[in-house]
């Protein structure tokens, strides 16, 4: 075998590689990160996200610490009429706010909240770890499963059945037998959907929510911040405490492939010829470009490129950033209302109206937004606008959509803050294709692939690879196509380095 | 499909006109969807044609698939099992491929025109699992089963029967090679390949051409006893030659609906067609790696000889105590070689490191009664027919 420069080689510095290789570097292996990028981070980006998570607190203890500031975020549903509703995540404080439209509501939406709570955490108890495997035969592996099974059944009955009840449900019919007001049902009905490729009245979408809640302390909309100075301000970090601990990054490198050697990864090609060599090689990638980019169609079985193939990552989020000269003002919205996480969803049928759209990728002329306003102490003022069921492969191609999108955003945010486009001084649109190029995400997917029950815990990304590790022996995976999936929570990149040391040692 | 064919259940082959005046017992069967015989009059006669003389076989609705691109021959040594990457321009060679779990799916052979050309032939209808495999690699696949009529020329004087039929210089042609012969003003590939175990060749060429050449060929051969041959011959002589037959001896890993029916090379004979150690990956490879390493195949597939005259068909093979060890896949009484003979599928070590007191519990029909028969049985090469002239080059040639 060659002689390896490195212990493990992190292909991609978004978060998730990062907190990989510093955990790694922590237990004393030499590490470096390939980026092809300038910069690291990956779509920890402003120009991506609006609004995180809470970095798990797993994660930062296995850190050792990690020096970010988190603002919370809450959430206010506009509406037309301007009553809007405003909810933070703290039970008491919504159910006033909901209870001035109906009290019937605000009794029922805490206990929907607690019910889901409840159910969001059962799951969140399996997702901190390593999914099982059960092809293994391991016997820690059927524990694992077993304990979840015994999570869910000591629920107690009335809650076991309600949880049985619900895991395949969609969301619409559950908040339209629950609640009267079409406004709270459009809010958590977004929050249901976002980033996916499902409409509130498709099935999954209840899981979906109970998934996003594990991510979000949870809560449906509590669990919002924003990270003071920027997302880059998370990123650095990151870089800064894998310079501490010794970590080489390498930036404007793109991998080309993975060197295999008797059937093992031993290394990495950069697309200027350069070869890495390393014991291991851990993938930050999406699923879809590591198979068939970094280990290559060659080297797989068919069975495998099968399900590859099969895996849905494909993008359906659009960002629209706005520069402003002046702070706008939103119709019966006050100043720390600008400062919440703003949507655009008046109703269920105006989101599924919507998604019917995008389902024969074609744009809507109402769409689904969020907006998250940002300021700096330099003056700068932004308008963060992220656009729901902008498809991957948009009708006619986003070349020529762009422009329709742009101006059906602004034509919608007018209603609600008619002196908007007086402010508006610089335009900039990502589609998901841009995010396919730009980021090197294929599908330009938030989430680097579908976040489903199909493509959930041990089926996550496919069946076979679903402890971090591919089908190349030495090659890993430590992104958001591995368990349990995006959300910028730095879970898949913790239990990745994990796994590699235990194969390792 | 023409408008006239839109509501015919079972496809007739370019041959039709003539397998249909030759069918004496109106005896057919469903091959792939064409209507063809299953024996044209006695299927002793015929079986005796491929053996003493020359058998021609309608092969038509075999399964076969034209692979082009510039990285076909990269994509085929992917594909198989076997090393090709060395594989020589208007060469044959006899593959299997496999599932990710190392099962396998099918038997064929591949023919290779230049290394951006090649058609595979074979049992099962596989154009999904070839077009699956294909990603990432340049070839376009194209199911060219319609159109293209094929005949097996088969038995001792094959040679001279396709020399008076117009292949001139054939005698030269080494077993697994090709030519493009233009016979008669139209083209025909010959190819020294087939199923019998004996000489013989298989001869492709445009549908238009089929029964014109058809013709010739028996003219060509009337001296030289020729007669058509049907499906049941086929068996016999291929069971003889140790050949194996989908979903007879093994069922194809992709139709098997239980997975412990799936079966590894190694359980059926065709580990020396794995080349673990080739340069490339291949479909499969990592599983029976592991298989290879661990040691944990669990059949085999090995020839009795088993005693007494009544074919062993479907018996179950036990070992001394009347253990269940397995079962007998194909049974033939062999008329050539006078002796009762069986390809069986044992439960591993019997037939490798057991191989004595095996038995078979035979059920010989006698009018509606069943006569039990307790045979010892003698594990046995698979091969129980494989004459000198099969490989002989010159070949042999006869006046």
């Amino acid at each position: 075998m060659s002689q390896s420069d490195y212990d493990v080689i992190v292909i991609g510095g978004g978060h998730n590689g990062l907190v990989c290789a510093n955990i790694l570097a922590k237990k004393n292996k030499k590490v470096i990160i390939v980026e092809a990028r300038s910069t690291c981070g990956g779509l920890l980006d402003d120009q991506i996200i609006n609004c995180v998570p809470n970095f798990s607190t797993e994660v930062v203890n296995a850190l050792g610490g990690l020096s970010v500031k988190y603002k919370p975020k809450s959430t206010i549903a506009l509406s037309e009429t301007g009553q809007h509703i405003r909810l933070t995540g703290n039970q008491h404080i919504d159910h006033r706010s909901i209870a001035t439209f109906s009290e019937s509501d605000a009794d029922r939406y805490v206990e929907f909240h607690n019910k889901m709570s409840l159910f969001s955490k059962t799951l969140g108890s399996f997702m901190m770890s390593s999914p099982p495997r059960v092809m293994n035969h391991n016997y820690s592996d059927y524990f694992k499963l077993f304990k979840l099974g015994m999570n869910v059944r000591f629920l107690g009955k009335k809650n076991f059945n309600e949880f049985a009840r619900m895991i395949g449900l969609n969301i619409a019919d559950e908040l339209e037998d629950n609640f009267e007001n079409t406004l709270l049902q459009g809010l958590i009905a977004h929050d249901s959907i976002i980033g996916s490729n499902l409409g509130p009245r498709s099935p999954g979408t209840v899981i979906n929510l109970m998934y996003r809640m594990a991510n979000h302390d949870n809560s449906i909309f509590g669990g919002n911040y924003e990270i003071e100075g920027g997302c880059n301000q998370l990123t650095d970090a990151l870089v800064s405490l894998a310079e501490k601990n010794k970590i080489k990054i390498i930036t404007s490198a793109k991998v080309s492939k993975c060197i295999i050697q008797d059937d093992r990864a031993i290394g990495v090609e950069l697309e200027d010829g350069k070869q890495i060599y390393g014991k291991s090689v851990v993938s930050n990638a999406d699923p879809k470009s590591t198979y068939f980019n970094l280990l290559g169609s060659e080297n797989l079985d068919t069975d495998v490129k099968r399900r590859v193939k099969h895996y849905r990552s494909k993008g359906r989020v659009a960002k629209l950033i706005l520069d402003l000269n002046s702070i706008p003002s939103f119709n019966n919205c006050d100043e720390s209302d600008l400062e919440s996480r703003m949507i655009i969803a008046p109703s269920i049928d105006y989101i599924e109206e919507n998604y019917n759209r995008s389902k024969f990728d074609k744009l809507s002329d109402e769409p689904i937004i969020e907006l998250s306003l940002q300021e700096n102490s330099e003056g700068m003022k932004r308008l963060n606008v992220q656009v729901q069921y902008a498809s991957y492969k948009v009708q006619h191609g986003w070349d020529e959509a762009k422009d329709q999108c742009i101006n059906s955003v602004i034509k919608l945010i007018k209603k609600y803050s008619p002196e908007i486009e007086k402010s508006i001084e610089g335009k900039k649109f990502i589609s998901p294709d841009d995010v396919e190029i730009d980021y090197n995400v294929s599908g330009g997917h938030w989430h680097h692939g579908e976040i489903q029950i199909d493509q959930l815990f041990m089926l996550r990304p496919i069946p076979g690879a679903s402890q971090y590790k591919t089908h190349l022996d030495g090659l890993y995976m430590c992104g958001a196509g591995s368990h349990p999936g995006g959300g910028l929570s730095g879970i898949p990149g913790k239990n990745a380095a994990q796994e590699i040391l235990k194969g390792t040692n | 499909m023409s408008k006239d064919n839109r509501f015919i259940a079972l496809k007739k082959t370019p041959f039709h006109s003539r397998t249909s005046l030759a069918s004496r017992t109106n005896k057919w069967y469903n091959w792939n969807g064409y209507t063809v015989p299953t024996e044209y009059s006695t299927t002793e006669l015929e079986y005796t044609a491929a053996r003493n003389g020359t058998s021609v076989m309608d092969l038509t609705p075999m399964c076969k698939y034209e692979i082009k691109g510039s990285d076909a021959h990269k994509y085929i040594d992917y594909l198989v099992t076997r090393d090709l990457s060395e594989m020589n321009d208007n060469t044959v060679a006899y593959i299997i491929w496999c599932n990710e779990d190392g099962k396998v799916i099918d038997d064929g052979t591949i023919f290779k025109h230049s290394s951006e050309h090649f058609m595979l032939c074979c049992a099962v209808k596989i154009l999904n699992w070839l077009n699956d495999s294909a990603i990432g690699f340049d070839v376009t696949i194209k199911d060219v089963t319609d159109t293209i009529a094929a005949l097996s020329i088969q038995g001792p004087t094959s040679c001279s029967t396709l020399k008076n039929f117009g292949a001139d210089s054939l005698e030269n042609m080494k077993p697994f090679e090709m030519k493009e012969y233009n016979i008669n003003g139209y083209n025909v590939l010959i190819s020294r390949t087939g199923f019998t175990g004996d000489l013989g060749y298989e001869l492709w060429t445009d549908p238009q051409n089929a029964e014109t050449m058809w013709d010739s060929v028996m003219e060509a051969g009337s001296l030289l006893k020729i007669r058509p041959f049907g499906m049941n011959a086929l068996e016999m002589t291929r069971i003889e030659a140790g050949f194996i037959q989908t979903n007879t001896d093994f069922v194809a890993a992709e139709d098997a609906l239980r997975p412990v029916r799936m079966r590894s090379p190694y359980e059926i004979g065709m580990g020396w067609l794995v080349h673990l150690n080739k340069k490339n990956y291949f479909v499969g490879k990592n599983a029976l790696k592991k298989e290879k390493q661990s040691g944990t195949t669990e059949r085999c597939l090995v020839g009795l000889d088993i005693d007494g005259d009544k074919p062993a068909h479907g018996s179950v093979i036990y070992n001394e105590k009347k253990e269940d060890i397995g079962i007998v896949t194909a049974a033939l009484w062999s008329p050539t070689l006078k002796k009762n003979i069986a390809l069986a599928s044992l439960k591993r070590p019997y037939g490798i490191k057991i191989k004595d007191n095996i038995f078979a519990e035979i059920y010989h029909p006698e009018e509606i009664e069943y006569r039990k028969i307790w045979a010892r049985c003698k594990i046995v090469k698979r091969q129980f027919y494989s004459p000198e002239r099969r490989n002989n080059v010159p070949a042999d040639l006869y006046e």
